[in-house]
């Protein structure tokens, strides 16, 4: 305020000694203009100042034209200062009446105004959009003179229209270019103020948004009106609606489709300060979950005051669809363990059972036998399931012969491969080094899971081979895997063997149905989905043996995988380092 | 005598449940799956269905669809024998008109017996 008084004081002292020094001159037109010119000035001066005061703190472009319609009638005659502010879902028309006016007087100003805030935006505007605010002089409906001066100032902000400024008369003739061009100037500065301001509030807007941007979590921050200020894409993609720029509340709300209240939450962030955080829901296929809490000014002194609401959207669905295997995986885990002890109670009770049928005795006492070892290799599947999980799988490896363990592999399932009438052949390379470091019991499994799976899967009359070869350090593998005979259904990828170390490597190759390429990833994972083609196949058991089988050979610093082509068959392989090498 | 259908792909199951029910009283036969199931029903509908959940081809819930809207509901007895409690595929069942449920693993062949007589029309 001192500012403005010493302002005052010297602009009045300007102005006196202006006058004594023209007033001899008589130039009684001038000085009137000239004192009209210094007040005008001053008045223009003090609006600035007051805006400059006010935007310190404000970026709210209502307050500011208030503060300019409120002492305008200090230099403009007008019955009614009015003007239009542009919000997202309605109009706000505020019109103060330095003189009472008829109501009719009212509705053509807002009518006018309404139809060039139209005309500059290029929209059309409802009626009852508009949000009519009265104030000063009364309405008299006697009154009935009609607005014979009118003039409209389109309010800019960052080279946007947001409204409209109008100063409108009973009287005619008012509003000439001298005065408006006064009128313009302090519309411009307060414009280019909050222009500047927002220039201010935008780049850091800016720096904000860059942080949010990447974030994998959307996020929306919005004011205490619940207008949007900051939003990531990842935000933009829960809803659907990654193209649009200016996205709102609103576009949530229609959305989310009351699976989130984000209105109702934001609002009480923004009133009671509360954070809230929403169960899983599902929009557009994927699982989130949303945190909603206030921001705050930063102030050690007190709470600090609410500035708006922030909303995170955490993205869940990986989570839920680990939980959704994971518990088709226990569901079919109980089954395929609660059919074997069914198996193995009733078989007990028949056997108790005095009506007996002769010869069945032998019967029951074969299937409790059958359904207990295969609830042996369940359990003990699980078991290693678990110590894999744990990380504490261990493996005991000595040097032994692999040719031994391969045949032995080979004449055990000899038996029902011929059942299924399918050709069971072996093929140990002459290069194959008479002894190798691995844990022949670990090793034995593998060959296990391997060879009994070709034989589920391949059709009667089928062929089974199994080959150990030498792998040299660098060697092309599918040229070492061709001198055995054996053509596997693909190539083996030789970038898998480029770098490894001169290695023991056995294929096992059948010629049954192949596996999708989709599926081929999921083979070797701990809780591979039960899917509808386990079932019709008819293959029992907990489908964790080539989990296990990998953890055996990665214990071992080698490699497992299979190549597949439909209908022609598959290749699983896994290859051992020759020499006992330090893992990593 | 009454005609008792297991559809079942759990042939020690099936193969018990023969040897446990009294061949005097009841006439036993079985179906490993849903299609074959439905071809049994075409010769002649049993007075009780054993109907496991769980199977390759055509599932429990499948097949008991296909026999409602083929002969009506409520043409025969069923209760679900599952060793997977999935109450979803059970009320699912309820739905379809199932007259109970058991899990195999749960019950003994005395039990199972018993259920099956309280679920014979008399």
């Amino acid at each position: 305020m001192i500012t403005i008084a010493s302002i005052v004081i010297a602009l009045a002292a300007v102005a006196v000694s202006v006058y004594l020094i023209l007033k001899n001159q008589k130039a009684k037109e001038v000085l009137e203009k000239r004192e009209k010119d210094v007040s005008r000035r001053m008045y223009e001066l003090a609006i600035l100042k007051e805006l400059g005061d006010r935007i310190g703190y404000s970026l709210d472009v209502q307050q500011i034209i208030d503060i300019i319609t409120n002492s305008l009638h200090q230099f403009i005659e007008y019955s009614a200062v009015s003007y239009m502010i542009l919000e997202p879902e309605k109009v706000i028309f505020k019109m103060h009446l330095e003189r009472s006016v008829h109501r009719q007087f009212v509705n053509d100003v807002r009518d006018r105004m309404l139809g060039s805030l139209g005309a500059l935006l290029d929209r059309e505007f409802n009626k009852k959009d508009v949000e009519e605010v009265l104030s000063g002089a009364i309405i008299i409906e006697e009154l009935e003179e009609p607005v014979r001066s009118f003039f409209n100032i389109p309010l800019v902000i960052d080279e946007k229209v947001v409204g409209v400024l109008t100063v409108a008369d009973t009287k005619e003739g008012l509003y000439k270019e001298e005065e408006m061009t006064i009128l313009y100037k302090i519309i411009q500065q307060a414009s280019k103020a909050v222009t500047s301001l927002q220039g201010v509030v935008k780049t850091e807007q800016a720096k904000v948004n860059a942080m949010v941007e990447s974030m994998e979590d959307g996020v929306v921050m919005t004011d205490a009106d619940y207008r949007i200020l900051v939003i990531n894409p990842a935000a933009k993609r829960v809803i659907g609606q990654e193209g649009k720029q200016e996205v709102t509340i609103f576009d949530f709300i229609d959305n989310l489709g009351g699976k989130m209240d984000i209105r109702g939450r934001l609002e009480e962030s923004v009133k009671l300060k509360k954070t809230y955080m929403s169960e899983r829901f599902e929009v557009h296929n994927k699982f989130y979950q949303a945190f909603v809490f206030p921001v705050k000014t930063m102030s050690n002194l007190s709470e600090g005051e609410v500035l708006g609401g922030v909303v995170i959207f955490h993205d869940v669905t990986h989570e839920v669809e680990l939980e959704r295997v994971r518990d088709d995986f226990t569901s079919m885990i109980v089954h395929e363990l609660r059919t074997p002890l069914s198996g193995i109670q009733k078989a007990s009770e028949l056997l108790k059972m005095p009506r007996k049928p002769a010869a069945a005795s032998k019967q029951y006492v074969d299937i409790i036998y059958q359904n207990s070892s295969s609830m042996l290799d369940m359990v003990n599947d699980i078991l290693d399931a678990a110590k894999l999980q744990a990380g504490k799988f261990e493996i005991n490896a000595e040097p032994a012969s692999i040719a031994e363990v391969v045949s032995n592999r080979v004449d055990f399932f000899n038996l029902s491969a011929g059942d299924k009438k399918i050709k069971l052949k072996v093929t140990i390379d002459k290069a194959v080094p008479g002894a190798v470091p691995f844990d022949v019991q670990r090793i034995k499994q593998v060959l296990n899971n391997l060879i009994s799976n070709a034989l589920k899967f391949t059709p009667e009359a089928g062929a089974i081979s199994v080959v150990a070869f030498l792998h040299e350090a660098g060697g092309l593998v599918n040229k070492e895997l061709h001198k055995t005979g054996v053509v596997p259904p693909e190539p083996l990828p030789e970038d898998q063997f480029a770098k490894l170390p001169p290695s023991l490597v056995v294929a096992v190759t059948d010629s049954g149905v192949g596996i999708p390429l989709e599926h081929r990833g999921e083979l070797f994972s701990k809780f591979k989905q039960l899917s509808n083609t386990t079932l019709v196949t008819n293959i029992k058991g907990t489908g964790l043996g080539l989990a296990i089988a990998r953890g055996i050979i990665t214990e071992h610093g080698g490699i497992i995988d299979v190549v597949s082509k439909a209908d022609i068959g598959s290749t699983f392989y896994f290859a051992l380092p020759v020499e006992k090498s330090p893992l990593p | 005598m009454k005609k008792i259908l297991i559809v079942d792909d759990d042939m020690t199951f099936v193969a018990m449940m023969k040897a446990a029910l009294d061949p005097k009283k009841y006439e036993v036969t079985s179906a490993g799956n849903g299609i074959e199931a439905l071809s049994t029903l075409e010769e002649s509908m049993p007075d009780l269905i054993l109907l496991d959940i769980m199977m390759p081809k055509m599932d429990g819930i499948e097949f008991l669809t296909e026999m409602n809207k083929k002969y009506g509901e409520h043409k025969t007895s069923v209760l679900i024998t599952s060793n997977n409690s999935s109450l979803d595929k059970i009320s699912e069942g309820v739905a379809l008109g199932i007259k109970g449920y058991f899990i195999k693993s749960n019950e003994s062949l005395h039990g199972i017996i018993a259920m099956i007589e309280s679920a014979l029309p008399k």
